[in-house]
């Protein structure tokens, strides 16, 4: 902070034509304007009276009991595999996590370099999209229930390795020092010093996990592995809107309910630990826990039942069709700089929009309540909705390619940013918005002076991290065609051309690492901090004091991937 | 405008409820252009309340606000055109921490800009000549309009508000205990720099914790309990008359004795 204070003095803010904080949320958003300049060349117009159709369904979903019948049984599948996944990645998650604590290992056994080794296995997993783990299990074990399932676990649990290695890395370490010269034995010292401080973080980050598996369980079912999501695509596919919207109602519905649940539990249990120490006794939080995670076990054992997953199944691999030569010529001549070219413009153009949009859209309703209300529940609907929906969607009436893919992701992505920048506003920047409309300012400018400015870094740190969860995901809006790797790989998946796959897999990962650097050193940029995990190698520092800048606590810290 | 002197605030028999006991009850003021008010009175008297309905945060219960004679407006464009009129000084500033001191003091004048120039002032130096002028009128250095707030010292802080509050040309100054997190020093210097802003048209409502600091203020009003208890010229406000407002709380004694033995006495502890 001082120090930023003292190159403040040095560096005159007022340089000419130099964004103040209040406008970076919503530079991005100045991609509206080449994307309105290239749509009217995508739109062949064709299907206006179709989209006419669908959104007039909205209002009449088909309440047919047949159709909710089979609606509630897709509900069921598509909850029960989210559950499935959600708990095996959070169970897989802490597991690695621990195995690849720097900390851990340097208590336990005096070297760092296996949780290092750990941490670089780890970073293929997490940089294969659970689709493409999806499609590639379905080819090796057949369809079956438990596919969907471990294709959440697998990248997901690397997801949550990395963040509860970075949060044990990260924990100020007085404590564990003390117990240890103390004499006490590792793993009591480990629990004691390690545990009650990360155990909030864990339960506020596994909350969003559910919504996120949720959310991937439905995308799966799109690509045919199950539940409601296969519903949603078949019901599209036969432009058959009212059945479809009986469907997406329900899962809105479902969507809206498990958000407000998990807030819920978040404040009940993981809040109170941080804010109000003395407030609220420990053992009675500690008591609800352990019924719940007691009543989860039961819960998971008989939705694996229900949905007729067999263990023994998923070691059963399929005879897969046999592998043809490898032809390595015709795999380098796939057009490569342009595929990655079309993922890495789709992935810009996506971010742009959903980072940028978000603030704008809220600056434009600020002065109606009533319209603020519209948007989130637009926002909301943009959260479930499949991007590749979205894109068959926008198909009816733009061509295939990058910006249709780019616009059903950016609103995918739009609907998660959306609701994270207003959680963030209701934290931080109420006396100067108040202020300013107590002086006369319309209630956009209060905003946008008010409200933006405190917000503006965190957002944007926010936003890098999405951009590079958008990289991952833009292989689900492959489906449109002509979207750069994604298109290509699902079309190698369909035709199984093994050498094409693999080629296309590993370039893939490749460039969602670089990515992942990438918006890490953005993050880092942005807040100010060091990036966990990207210290140097040596003793973890504990967790630098929060600027001021960074104070408003987004509700997912920027660290945490969700 | 008419030529006349019109009222620039007035209160009319204002109720705002509260959860057990009203937070203001009946609370009838009239300021009028020129003069310069201070409330006293014990805490949870209502005084912070008081000042919110005069600039408009709370909408009372009951009774009648009127600001230069119009009830406030209830449409968006004539509303904001009243509520430029008033001026808060904020106890914790409220200034944007994020922008430059030139920025800051810009945002005063966002009730008058329209929606191009409060862009470019997020781009642009703007209206540097006026921005250098008030802070020399507040003895701050003009090269501090680049910096960003957060950089500033908390005496120059409470300068660069007192600036925004000015660059928004207000008729009625209202300050919610501006003095209570200052020094004796900075606290002495604020007060002046205020009484000096509250001459005609203008006028200054200011509430106070502190009993000693009344000297520079035409009128005292003395709340309790949400009632008005007196309304009187500064000359006629005494010990006996303080002593009975503030009666039971423990603040009176020690305040009095500042008055006697140290007029530049230690901040007010609660």
């Amino acid at each position: 902070m001082n120090q930023a204070a003292v190159t403040g003095l040095h560096q005159p803010v007022n340089a000419p034509l130099r964004p103040a904080a209040p406008l970076w949320p919503l530079l991005p958003a100045l991609v509206v304007l080449p994307l309105a300049l290239l749509l009217p060349g995508l739109l062949h117009g064709g299907g206006w009276d179709l989209v006419g159709q669908f959104a007039l369904a909205a209002l009449q979903p088909s309440l047919d009991p047949l159709v909710l019948g089979s609606v509630l049984g897709g509900l069921g599948i598509t909850l029960g595999i989210a559950l499935l996944g959600w708990a095996g990645s959070l169970a897989l998650g802490l597991v690695l996590g621990i195995a690849s604590s720097r900390v851990v290992w340097h208590t336990a056994w005096g070297h760092r370099w296996p949780a290092e080794l750990i941490r670089r296995l780890l970073a293929l997993p997490r940089s294969i999209h659970e689709l493409l783990w999806g499609l590639l299990l379905l080819q090796l074990l057949g369809l079956q229930p438990g596919v969907a399932v471990v294709a959440i676990v697998l990248p997901f649990g690397a997801l949550v390795a990395r963040v509860v290695s970075d949060q044990i890395d990260n924990l100020p370490l007085g404590g564990l020092e003390a117990l240890r010269s103390a004499g006490a034995s590792t793993p009591a010292a480990l629990l004691t010093a390690l545990g009650p401080p990360l155990l909030p973080q864990l339960l506020s980050y596994g909350g969003y996990r559910l919504e996120c598996a949720l959310r991937s369980a439905t995308l799966l079912g799109v690509f045919g592995l199950g539940g409601l999501g296969t519903e949603l695509r078949l019901t599209l596919q036969s432009l058959a809107f009212r059945e479809l919207w009986s469907g997406l109602w329900v899962l809105l519905l479902t969507m809206l309910l498990l958000e407000a649940v998990i807030s819920g539990l978040r404040r009940r249990w993981a809040m109170p630990l941080r804010f109000a120490e003395a407030a609220q006794p420990v053992g009675r939080q500690g008591r609800e826990l352990l019924l719940a995670a007691l009543g989860l076990l039961p819960l998971l054992v008989a939705v694996a039942w229900a949905l007729g997953i067999h263990p023994g199944q998923l070691l059963q691999w399929q005879g897969l069709p046999p592998f043809g030569p490898a032809d390595w010529q015709a795999v380098a001549a796939l057009p490569w700089p342009r595929l990655i070219g079309g993922t890495v413009l789709l992935t810009a153009l996506a971010a742009a929009v959903a980072v940028g949009c978000a603030p704008l859209l809220l600056l434009l309703v600020a002065p109606w309540p009533w319209a603020r209300m519209v948007l989130q529940g637009l926002w909301a609907l943009g959260r479930l909705w499949p991007p590749p929906l979205t894109a068959l969607l926008l198909l009816f009436v733009l061509e295939p390619g990058v910006v249709t893919g780019a616009l059903a992701l950016g609103f995918h992505n739009l609907g998660i940013l959306g609701r994270l920048l207003l959680e963030a506003a209701a934290g931080s920047g109420a006396g100067a918005q108040q202020a300013l409309a107590a002086g006369g300012s319309g209630p956009r400018l209060a905003l946008l002076y008010g409200r933006f400015s405190p917000l503006a870094r965190p957002y944007l740190a926010y936003g890098a991290y999405r951009a590079d969860v958008i990289l991952r995901e833009s292989v689900v809006v492959g489906l449109v065609g002509a979207t750069g790797l994604g298109s290509q790989l699902l079309e190698a998946l369909s035709s199984f051309a093994w050498d094409q796959l693999g080629a296309l897999v590993l370039v893939y990962a490749v460039l969602t690492l670089l990515g992942e650097d990438l918006s890490d050193r953005a993050r880092q940029q942005l807040l100010g901090q060091p990036i966990p995990g990207r210290q140097l190698p040596g003793r973890p520092r504990p967790p630098t004091p929060q600027q001021p800048l960074a104070a408003p606590s987004l509700p997912l810290s920027p660290s945490e991937p969700a | 405008m008419s030529a006349t002197v019109t009222t620039l605030l007035e209160l009319d028999g204002i109720h705002v409820a509260g959860r057990q006991l009203p937070r203001l009850d009946g609370v009838t003021l009239r300021i009028e252009p020129g003069e310069r008010v201070a409330l006293v009175g014990p805490s949870g008297a209502g005084k912070s309340t008081l000042l919110a309905v005069a600039n408009g945060l709370i909408t009372p219960s009951g009774g009648q606000l009127r600001w230069q004679g119009e009830a406030p407006a209830t449409s968006g464009r004539r509303r904001r055109r009243q509520q430029a009129r008033i001026g808060t000084l904020w106890q914790d500033l409220r200034l944007i921490e994020e922008l430059s001191v030139q920025q800051n003091l810009n945002a005063g004048r966002l009730a008058r800009w329209g929606w191009p120039r409060a862009l470019l002032n997020l781009l642009l130096p703007l209206d540097t000549a006026a921005c250098r002028q008030l802070l020399q009128r507040l003895d701050l250095d003009p090269a501090l309009l680049g910096q960003p707030v957060s950089a500033l010292s908390g005496g120059q802080r409470q300068r660069v508000a007192l600036a925004r509050l000015l660059r928004q040309e207000p008729l009625l100054l209202l300050a919610d205990e501006p003095l209570a997190s200052l020094d004796p020093r900075l606290a002495g210097e604020l007060l002046e720099l205020l009484l000096d802003q509250g001459q005609a048209p203008r006028a200054l409502l200011l509430s106070l914790h502190r009993p000693d600091l009344l000297a520079g203020f035409d009128r005292v009003v003395g709340l309790r309990n949400g009632q008005v208890r007196f309304d009187l010229p500064v000359s006629a406000v005494d010990g006996p008359i303080l002593e009975a407002l503030y009666a039971g709380s423990d603040l009176a004694p020690d305040q009095r004795r500042l008055e006697v033995d140290a007029p530049q006495g230690a901040g007010a502890g609660r």
